[in-house]
């Protein structure tokens, strides 16, 4: 499995990538990433490109080669059509949603996890939770990855 | 047991695991990972060992040299630009030899991605004759670590481990064995003269030791090879996975053969030039610069950077790799177009200190002064054009003594501003405020102060009252540093005042026109990048603007220049970014029509 991950510095894209890696380790799958973010501390785009269960020495995706982009904000929207079309994104809305409930734009990860969770088939939202439970934030995490995973 | 591991996180598992204990460097992207890490098991495991960061890259270095000439196994870490830091310590370091093991930990920018040049350090490796490893992955770079390491120890040689950015930012899930951490530690300074203290008489003989052994490693090092083609391509680091990733997509194993180096210097040059000429065509793929190209003897056959073949500048990513290897006809397909994400401009954070810091020097310089920047967060003040020139660290102090001087020889008074990092002050910033002070050169140093390297991942500073581990550290004080040097003009002021800020600006401004001295402002706010900054700094209950009284004439946006200032197209007005913005209240200020509203 092949996903690009699109986002804007401060948005818990990397923790994101990390819990997705975690779950495929727990899974005995092989996974690598590749993370790439500009000078700006926040704000700025982050890149993170991941390979599941595939043979490639190098986490590079190329050309319609994601299965997923997964999608922080549609400013980037033109650049994650490059990658593919399999799109999951947050919308305005969204984020809107999750500023006014978790008080922090930085739970939008947990809430595309839960997206993302739905929109494959690999693994389970079990999966998922088992990380998440070792959390911090444990209980806002899960919510919102509840609240991703039943609103697709 | 299995950790997903970035290429940085991996050096420093190997790095301790072969008993390194003693690792010293400056933070600088993309290298910053490895010091974090190792402090981070340094507690978990409950090791001995030193790992802290330095003051700079060449005082790093020197450090490290002598705990592996105390038979302590050492490494120094940093960015490509802080090894030119550190070059007069490590090209001796290669001529005295070590005792301990002693590796050289530089990564690389190519892109660049966040560095001033795209330099190949193991250039710097051939120039100081020292063997360098050049890792395809995170897997490899900590393999690589150990084998460096253990190299080092046998040969008696600093050992280069050149990354780059692809390698230290990127993950893999790798399997570690944490037994393999051991305590046992033999310190013992061997005192030799004619090695550690030799004069230039012994040092033609140290020189001719050192060209024995990269003789002798040159020897063994031979390519390894994968495929069975027609085409050899020779490679290494990050270039051989996108390769051997390509060929496996492609299906040309019968048309490529791929020949690895895992290090590219010193190659066996007789036995390189006898593998090429078995191939009507060699092509030489390699990160950077063309190192191995180099060291191939006869190129009649050879394509690679030099006949350009290999694009000269930008980073080698697959896509450009796949277009060499259409171009050269090994692969039929469509070219990739190589597409760059949209360029967003980057900013401070919105609440940065930094950023009411410059707009204040703004107020009070307008566009007469020059503005002389540095290397940090702070070289973003181009975007409130208060930082006109970048060059390197501590540099904005000596531009300013320098374009000081060219004016004054043509009898003309131009004000000049240099602003700096605290961090980037104790780097390079204090010798030459010393040689401003003392040769006379008239300008104003603003230093802005956020007690951490922020850009790279909030590392402590000398001011730092604790160290890595939470013990008690002498905390270096600026102010006492300016005092020392009997600075005639010295003020210190919160950045976020904003209006006590701009008076002594103004008493600055006045001070450097009437005198030629230097003077000194310490402009601090903590980072609100950390949580502790974030947490103490004022926060409003709303900031917000009032629609009827924005005119949406832009200023704000223009002259304060906070990301969280976005412009509502089909309004017309200015709007507050909630996502962002954290109600500090800094920008109420840059609007003339008082538009922008705080409740308290």
């Amino acid at each position: 499995m092949k996903i690009a991950i699109l986002s804007l510095g401060g948005m818990g894209a990397i923790s994101l990538s990390k819990i997705i890696a975690q779950i495929a380790i727990n899974s005995k799958l092989s996974v690598k990433s590749t993370e790439i973010h500009g000078m700006a501390k926040k704000g700025g785009l982050v890149e993170i490109h991941m390979k599941i269960d595939e043979v490639d020495l190098s986490p590079f995706i190329s050309k319609n080669e994601a299965d997923f982009i997964i999608l922080f904000d549609a400013m980037y929207k033109d650049y994650a059509l490059y990658f593919g079309n399999n799109i999951i994104g947050l919308t305005e809305n969204d984020k809107n949603y999750v500023i006014s409930k978790f008080k922090d734009i930085k739970f939008a990860n947990s809430f595309l996890l839960g997206r993302f969770i739905g929109a494959q088939s690999i693994f389970t939202k079990n999966d998922a939770l088992k990380i998440l439970e070792n959390f911090k934030n444990k209980d806002e995490n899960i919510m919102a990855l509840e609240d991703g995973f039943n609103d697709i | 047991m299995k950790f997903f591991l970035s290429g940085n996180e991996a050096v420093a598992f190997g790095l301790l695991e072969t008993k390194v204990r003693f690792i010293s460097g400056y933070p600088g992207t993309p290298s910053s990972e490895i010091i974090p890490t190792a402090i981070k098991l340094k507690k978990q495991y409950n090791l001995k060992g030193y790992f802290e960061w330095s003051v700079n890259e060449k005082t790093a270095t020197e450090e490290a040299v002598a705990a592996s000439f105390a038979n302590l196994n050492s490494a120094v870490v940093f960015k490509q630009v802080g090894l030119n830091v550190a070059m007069d310590p490590f090209m001796n370091a290669a001529i005295t030899g070590t005792v301990g093991s002693l590796v050289i930990i530089s990564a690389d920018d190519p892109g660049p991605h966040s560095s001033q040049t795209e330099q190949d350090s193991r250039f710097l490796a051939f120039f100081a004759k020292i063997p360098v490893f050049d890792p395809s992955t995170p897997q490899e770079a900590y393999e690589m670590a150990k084998c460096a390491v253990n190299f080092s120890k046998e040969n008696e040689l600093p050992v280069m481990l050149r990354t780059t950015t692809r390698i230290s930012h990127s993950r893999k899930d790798i399997e570690i064995n944490t037994d393999g951490f051991k305590n046992d530690l033999d310190i013992d300074f061997k005192k030799n003269q004619d090695r550690f203290a030799a004069t230039p008489h012994f040092r033609y003989l140290l020189h001719k030791n050192l060209n024995q052994k990269i003789d002798k490693i040159s020897q063994n090092n031979t390519p390894k090879m994968f495929f069975n083609g027609k085409t050899l391509i020779i490679t290494s680091g990050v270039s051989f996975a996108y390769l051997y990733d390509l060929v496996i997509r492609y299906k040309l194993e019968n048309k490529i053969t791929l020949a690895k180096f895992d290090m590219p210097y010193p190659v066996n040059q007789d036995n390189l030039q006898k593998t090429v000429d078995t191939y009507s065509d060699t092509i030489v793929i390699e990160e950077s610069y063309p190192l191995i190209e180099m060291q191939i003897k006869n190129r009649t056959s050879v394509k690679g950077r030099l006949d350009k073949t290999v694009p000269n500048e930008g980073e080698l990513t697959i896509d450009t790799i796949k277009n060499i290897l259409i171009e050269t006809k090994i692969l039929n397909t469509e070219k990739s177009d190589i597409v760059k994400p949209p360029f967003k401009k980057p900013s401070l954070c919105p609440g940065c200190g930094h950023r009411s810091a410059f707009f204040a020097i703004k107020n009070v310089f307008k566009d007469d002064a020059i503005y002389t920047g540095d290397i940090g967060c702070y070289t973003l003040g181009i975007n409130l054009n208060a930082v006109d020139t970048v060059h390197c660290m501590g540099a904005s102090v000596s531009f300013a003594f320098g374009f000081d001087k060219a004016y004054s020889l043509a009898n003309k008074k131009k004000p000049i501003v240099a602003t700096i990092g605290d961090s980037t002050f104790f780097h390079s910033g204090i010798t030459p405020l010393i040689d401003a002070v003392h040769n006379k050169a008239s300008f104003l140093l603003v230093i802005l102060d956020n007690s951490t390297v922020a850009m790279t991942g909030n590392q402590k500073t000398p001011s730092d009252s604790e160290d890595s581990f939470d013990n008690p550290a002498n905390s270096i004080r600026i102010e006492d540093i300016v005092k020392a040097l009997k600075i005639k003009f010295f003020k210190t002021e919160d950045a976020y005042n904003l209006e006590s800020s701009e008076k002594i600006l103004k008493m600055a401004k006045k001070f450097i026109e009437t005198n030629n001295e230097p003077a000194v402002i310490i402009l601090k706010h903590p980072c609100v990048y950390t949580k502790e900054g974030l947490s103490k700094n004022i926060h409003f209950n709303n900031v917000f603007v009032d629609e009827k009284l924005c005119k949406g004439c832009r200023i704000c946006i223009e002259k304060f220049e906070c990301p969280a200032l976005v412009f509502d197209d089909t309004k017309n007005v200015v709007k507050i970014d909630a996502a962002t913005c954290i109600n500090c209240g800094q920008c109420v200020k840059s609007c003339p029509f008082n538009a922008i509203r705080i409740e308290k």
